[in-house]
């Protein structure tokens, strides 16, 4: 009995499953993005006021959405730690790249390694979203002066959805907006089929 | 049940106890690590048989810490203390590069365990400061973290003996288990 319960019960909790890679260079803001979908996706969710530490490793973090299952790889974004992110693309559903928009110093920077990530064959089709996050920020550069920037490799993008959105990590504008729109495309993506699980 | 129990417990009494494990191959440095989060010093250790425990209190954060004995033939034994852990501190040796297979191995075998599926992992690169000790970008390879999907984790290299990187890491494991 107890086994035809729980055997019902697991059936019950499986959920198509996508997976998205959230990459950017060092402190973009990407650990914090990710404290803000659990805020907003997780009910009981500790609000605000965490200390965000720069990442070495991985954090994950599931959501349910509608009646998929997202689950988030944040990736430490320093220089030597980009050479683990390829151990991901082949299972990610989706990208999100997170640019620090008040840093315009390092703004080609995250360009090019954008652009080593558009060029990489496992992730060949699979939907980008660009996030130019801090936008709260006074200074802050807007989504129309770093699409300028963004613009030159257009070319290289091929036939995958992308879409650049302005976001503010810390008071959590355009994030539920960006999820959406990236689960939308994800389940929209023929190419990669999610998991059961 | 008593888990429900003790849930209810801690709803009425406050802030419960997080429940940590240390494991590692032996000589990894585990009990050093536990004494040098307890008391703030560097005690005289012996290869542990069994276990010790011990309570940490971390950014006003109660931790049950378990220093797990770490030879090859109580190894078998850790599963026993699996239930309800909420973090798992992993010492390697990072000077012990024979035996880098070894602690993979372990930590893999360790992390199928269904009781430890919530768990967030904290892996210390230890003895950093002994000459020819890989760098943690070494350590993880070596330990195959990359390939972890499902879990939250985390490597700092620490020298338990010089006591650096210890808080590091600790401030880290604190918010990976209050944002678990």
């Amino acid at each position: 009995m107890f086994t035809l319960l729980s055997g019902l019960w697991q059936r019950w909790q499986q959920r198509y499953e996508y997976y998205a890679l959230i990459i950017g260079l060092d402190a973009a803001g990407k650990t914090t993005l990710l404290e803000k979908i659990k805020e907003i996706y997780i009910a009981k969710y500790p609000q605000g006021g965490k200390k965000v530490i720069p990442t070495v490793g991985l954090n994950v973090a599931k959501i349910l959405l509608h009646s998929i299952r997202l689950v988030f790889w944040d990736l430490g974004g320093q220089l030597d730690l980009h050479e683990l992110w390829h151990n991901y693309y082949r299972e990610a559903h989706g990208i999100i790249y997170v640019i620090d928009s008040t840093d315009r110093e390092r703004l080609q920077e995250s360009k090019d390694v954008f652009d080593h990530v558009l060029m990489t064959r496992e992730l060949e089709g699979v939907p980008i979203l660009i996030l130019c996050n801090k936008q709260e920020h006074p200074n802050a550069m807007t989504v129309q002066d770093i699409k300028q920037t963004l613009n030159q490799s257009a070319h290289k993008l091929g036939l995958r959805d992308c879409k650049v959105q302005g976001v503010s990590a810390v008071s959590g504008e355009n994030v539920r907006e960006s999820v959406e729109w990236l689960a939308s495309r994800m389940q929209r993506n023929p190419a990669r089929p999610p998991k059961l699980a | 049940m008593g888990g429900f129990f003790s849930s209810v417990f801690s709803r009425l009494f406050g802030e419960k106890e997080r429940r940590i494990l240390i494991l590692g191959l032996d000589g990894a440095g585990k009990t050093t690590i536990l004494y040098r989060l307890q008391v703030g010093e560097v005690v005289s250790t012996i290869p542990t048989i069994g276990f010790n425990v011990e309570t940490v209190t971390f950014k006003n954060l109660k931790f049950q810490v378990w220093d797990l004995g770490g030879q090859t033939s109580i190894r078998p034994y850790w599963r026993c203390y699996y239930s309800n852990t909420d973090a798992i501190i992993y010492v390697v040796d990072s000077s012990d590069k024979e035996r880098m297979g070894i602690s993979k191995s372990e930590l893999l075998s360790m992390l199928e365990e269904e009781e430890l599926k919530d768990a967030v992992l904290l892996v210390m690169a230890n003895k950093q400061d002994l000459p020819g000790a890989l760098s943690p970008a070494k350590v993880s390879e070596a330990l195959g973290l990359q390939a972890l999907r499902n879990r939250t984790w985390s490597i700092f290299k620490t020298s338990a003996t010089k006591g650096e990187g210890l808080n590091e890491a600790m401030e880290w494991l604190v918010e990976a288990v209050t944002s678990k």
